[in-house]
C-alpha cells in the first residue's frame, strides 16, 4: 500500500523497486538454466525479456514467480525478500503470471476462472463456505461485478459461460491475463502471451499490456516477435545461455551487437 | 417385503452419503481416493466399540479396543470424528509429496494393508470375525413399534441425516472454496500462481469427506449390528466410484441416480430377483463383472455420466440480473 500514491511523477524516488532479482541461478538436475541473472524493475513499466530458445527466460520467470526455487540469488519484491516463499504466497503479495502453455481451468467456466482469482484467499476459505456470512456474500457480489467488468474490458463477455476446455488458443490467453487482473497485480509476468493467437488479438493483447501498465502495474513480458516488443516495451532485457547480456531501450538493444550474436550463436 | 424395502432404504441412504462424500474428494478435488472405504470402516468400527460396552463383558466372545456404552447420538459423532481423523491421516501421508498417478496406487495399498492388519490383529476389532451384537439405538422401541416399524423409523432417521449431508454438500458446492478446489484439480500450478494453496484445501476436503463417510459407517453398523473386514473390501470403493461416474461426477443428482443404479439396482435387486446360477458366489462375482463393464461403457459413450455436471452460469452469480432465472439449458 505505501508506494501507491506518493510518487505519481514517476521520478526516481528512494522507494523500493517493484522487483529486484539478483544473481539468480536455476538448475534442473545438471542443467543450469539460469546462471547468475540479475534484473531490476524500479517502477511500473513494460519490460520485454528476449533471447533465443533455451536462454532461460521461462526459468527466470519461474524463479520470480516461485514455480522454481532459485538455487541461489535473491528475489526482492516491493522491498520484501520473497526468495523462500512458495508461489501462492507470492501471488498473494501481487506477483501474478501467465504460463508459456496457457493455464486455464478447463472444468470451470470463464467466469468462474475469474472468480477463483478474484475472491482471493479470504473468499476461498472453508470457514467462509460453511458459515456464509453476509460479509462474504457482499464480497462475492463485488467480485462477480468486477469479473463482469473485466470480461467486458477484454471483450470476452460472450464466452463467460464457456468451459475452459471449450476455448480457442487466443481466448485462453485472454482469459489467463484477465484472470491475473482480478487479483490486482503489482507485477505481471507474461510468458509468450501472443503465441498461437490470431493477429488481431495480438494487437489487442499488446494494447491491454499498455493499459494495464498505466494502472501502475509492472509487466515483464517474454516475447519472440521484435515487432511486438518494439511497440509495447519501455525497456528490453536480453538473455542468452542463462545470463543477462543486454539491458536498455529497444533502440539501443537493437543497435548493440549482443542481440545479433545471441541469436546467431 | 416391507421389511426388505426398509432395509434397502437404509442401505441406499448410507451409500448415498458415502457417494456424496467421495464425490467431493474425487469429483471436486480430483483425488483418486481408492482408500475411501477405510474412512467408512473407521466410523463403523468406532461406532461399534463405543456402543458395545467393555470388551470381555456381555460379549465375551469378542475382543476390541476402548469399549464403552455411550448413549445413542454420541456413537454417531464418534464415528464421524473417526472417519475425519483417518482421512486426515491418509491425506497427510499421501497428498502432498506424491504425483496423482502414484497417489492412486498408494491409496489402494493402504486399503489392502489396513484390511490385512485389522483381520490379523484380533485385539483391535476382533480380527477377521469382526464385531457383532452391536446394540441398535433405542432398541426398546422394537417392542412397541414392532421390528418392521422400527426398521422404517431407522430408515427415516437415516434419510434425515442423508438430507443433512446433502444440504452440506450443496452449500459447499457453490462456494469459493469449492471453486478453488476444482481449479487446483484442473491445473495445480495455475491455481497456486493465483494464490490458492491446494495442500490446505485438499486436507480440508479429506477431513469433511472422511467425516461424512465415518457417519455413514456408523449409521450402517447401528442398523446391521455387525462389522467385519468382509464389509469393507477395497472393491467397495470402486462400487461407490462407479455410481459416481455412471451418474455424473460433481452432480449431486447424478450421484444419486448412479448410486441407486449401481448399489441398489445391480447389487441388491439382482441378488434378490435373479436366480442363483452356477456355484454359490458366482452371481455376486458376475455383478462385479457388470460393474466393470458399465464403467467402460460410460467412459466410452457418456464420459460425463447420465447427468453431467451443471454449468454455473454467470447470470446466477451476478447481482445485476435476477438470480432466480438460471440454468435453462
Ligand atoms: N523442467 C525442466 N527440466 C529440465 N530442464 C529444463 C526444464 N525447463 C527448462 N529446462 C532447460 O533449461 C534451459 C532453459 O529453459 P527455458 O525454458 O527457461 O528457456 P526459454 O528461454 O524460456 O526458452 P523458450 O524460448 O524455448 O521458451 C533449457 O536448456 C531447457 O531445456
Ligand atoms: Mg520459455
Amino acid at each position: 500500500m505505501p508506494t501507491e500514491t506518493s510518487n505519481l511523477s514517476a521520478t526516481q524516488m528512494p522507494s523500493a523497486p517493484v522487483l529486484a532479482a539478483s544473481d539468480i541461478c536455476v538448475r534442473y538436475g545438471g542443467v543450469e538454466a539460469v546462471a547468475g541473472a540479475s534484473l531490476t524493475i524500479p517502477t511500473p513499466q513494460v519490460v520485454g525479456l528476449i533471447g533465443p530458445n533455451g536462454a532461460g527466460k521461462s526459468s527466470l520467470l519461474a524463479a520470480i514467480g516461485g514455480q522454481s526455487r532459485a538455487a541461489s540469488g535473491r528475489v526482492t519484491f516491493d522491498g520484501e525478500d520473497v526468495t523462500q516463499l512458495p508461489p501462492h504466497q507470492r501471488a498473494r503479495r501481487g506477483i501474478l503470471r501467465t504460463f508459456q502453455t496457457a493455464s486455464v481451468f478447463d472444468g470451470l467456466t470463464v467466469f468462474e476462472n475469474l472468480l477463483v482469482a478474484g475472491l482471493g484467499d479470504q473468499g476461498s476459505r472453508l470457514r467462509g463456505a460453511l458459515l456464509r456470512t453476509p460479509a462474504l456474500h457482499a464480497r462475492e457480489r463485488a467480485t462477480a461485478a468486477r469479473a463482469a467488468r473485466v470480461l467486458e474490458e477484454f471483450e470476452i463477455s460472450h464466452i463467460a459461460d464457456h468451459y475452459g476446455r471449450e476455448l480457442s488458443g487466443g481466448q485462453r490467453r485472454l482469459v489467463e491475463i484477465a484472470r491475473c487482473l482480478m487479483r490486482s497485480p503489482k507485477l505481471l509476468l507474461l510468458d509468450e502471451p501472443m503465441v498461437g493467437v490470431a493477429p488481431h488479438l495480438v494487437e489487442r493483447i499488446g494494447e491491454h499490456c499498455r493499459a494495464i501498465c498505466e494502472r501502475s502495474v509492472a509487466i515483464l513480458i517474454v516475447e519472440h516477435s521484435m515487432e511486438v516488443i518494439g511497440s509495447i516495451c519501455d525497456r528490453v532485457v536480453v538473455m542468452a545461455s542463462g545470463e543477462v547480456i543486454d539491458d536498455g531501450s529497444f533502440a539501443s538493444v537493437m543497435k548493440g551487437e549482443s542481440v545479433r550474436e545471441a541469436y546467431l550463436a | 417385503m416391507s421389511f426388505y424395502l426398509s432395509t434397502i432404504a437404509v442401505y441406499f441412504c448410507v451409500d448415498l452419503l458415502a457417494a456424496w462424500a467421495l464425490n467431493m474428494q474425487f469429483g471436486w478435488a480430483g483425488i483418486p481416493n481408492f482408500a475411501f472405504i477405510l474412512t467408512q470402516a473407521a466410523g463403523a468400527y468406532m461406532y461399534a466399540v463405543v456402543a458395545l460396552g467393555p470388551s470381555g463383558g456381555l460379549t465375551a466372545f469378542q475382543h476390541y479396543i476402548l469399549g464403552a456404552s455411550l448413549p445413542f447420538p454420541l456413537p454417531l459423532l464418534v464415528a464421524a470424528g473417526a472417519g475425519g481423523v483417518v482421512a486426515l491421516a491418509l491425506g497427510l501421508i499421501t497428498l502432498r509429496p506424491l504425483r496423482r498417478d502414484y497417489q492412486a496406487a498408494v491409496f489402494l495399498l493402504f486399503a489392502v494393508i489396513a484390511s490385512d492388519v485389522v483381520s490379523a490383529d484380533v485385539g483391535l476389532f476382533n480380527g477377521s470375525n469382526g464385531l457383532a451384537a452391536v446394540p441398535q439405538p433405542f432398541s426398546s422401541l422394537q417392542t412397541t413399534l414392532g421390528l418392521g416399524g422400527y426398521q422404517w423409523l431407522y430408515a427415516g432417521f437415516t434419510a434425515v441425516i442423508c438430507l443433512g449431508g446433502l444440504s452440506l454438500v450443496r452449500g459447499l458446492g457453490g462456494s469459493g472454496w469449492q471453486r478453488a478446489l476444482r481449479a487446483a484439480r484442473d491445473d495445480e500450478a495455475g491455481a497456486r500462481a493465483l494464490g490458492v494453496n491446494p495442500a490446505v484445501l485438499r486436507l480440508q476436503v479429506f477431513f469433511i469427506g472422511g467425516m461424512l463417510a465415518g457417519l455413514s459407517g456408523g449409521l450402517l453398523v447401528g442398523f446391521i449390528s455387525a462389522w467385519s473386514p468382509g464389509a469393507w473390501e477395497y472393491s467397495e470403493t470402486f462400487a461407490i466410484l462407479t455410481g459416481i461416474i455412471l451418474g455424473g461426477v460433481s452432480n449431486n443428482w447424478g450421484v444419486f441416480v448412479g448410486t441407486f443404479l449401481v448399489q441398489i439396482a445391480f447389487q441388491e435387486l439382482t441378488a434378490l430377483f435373479l436366480p442363483q446360477i452356477g456355484y454359490p458366489g458366482l452371481s455376486d462375482a458376475l455383478v462385479w463383472v457388470v460393474i466393470g463393464v458399465l464403467w467402460l461403457l460410460v467412459i466410452y459413450f457418456r464420459p460425463r455420466g447420465i447427468l453431467p455436471e451443471r454449468r454455473t452460469r454467470m447470470s446466477t452469480l451476478q447481482p445485476s440480473t435476477s438470480p432466480e432465472m438460471s440454468d435453462a439449458d
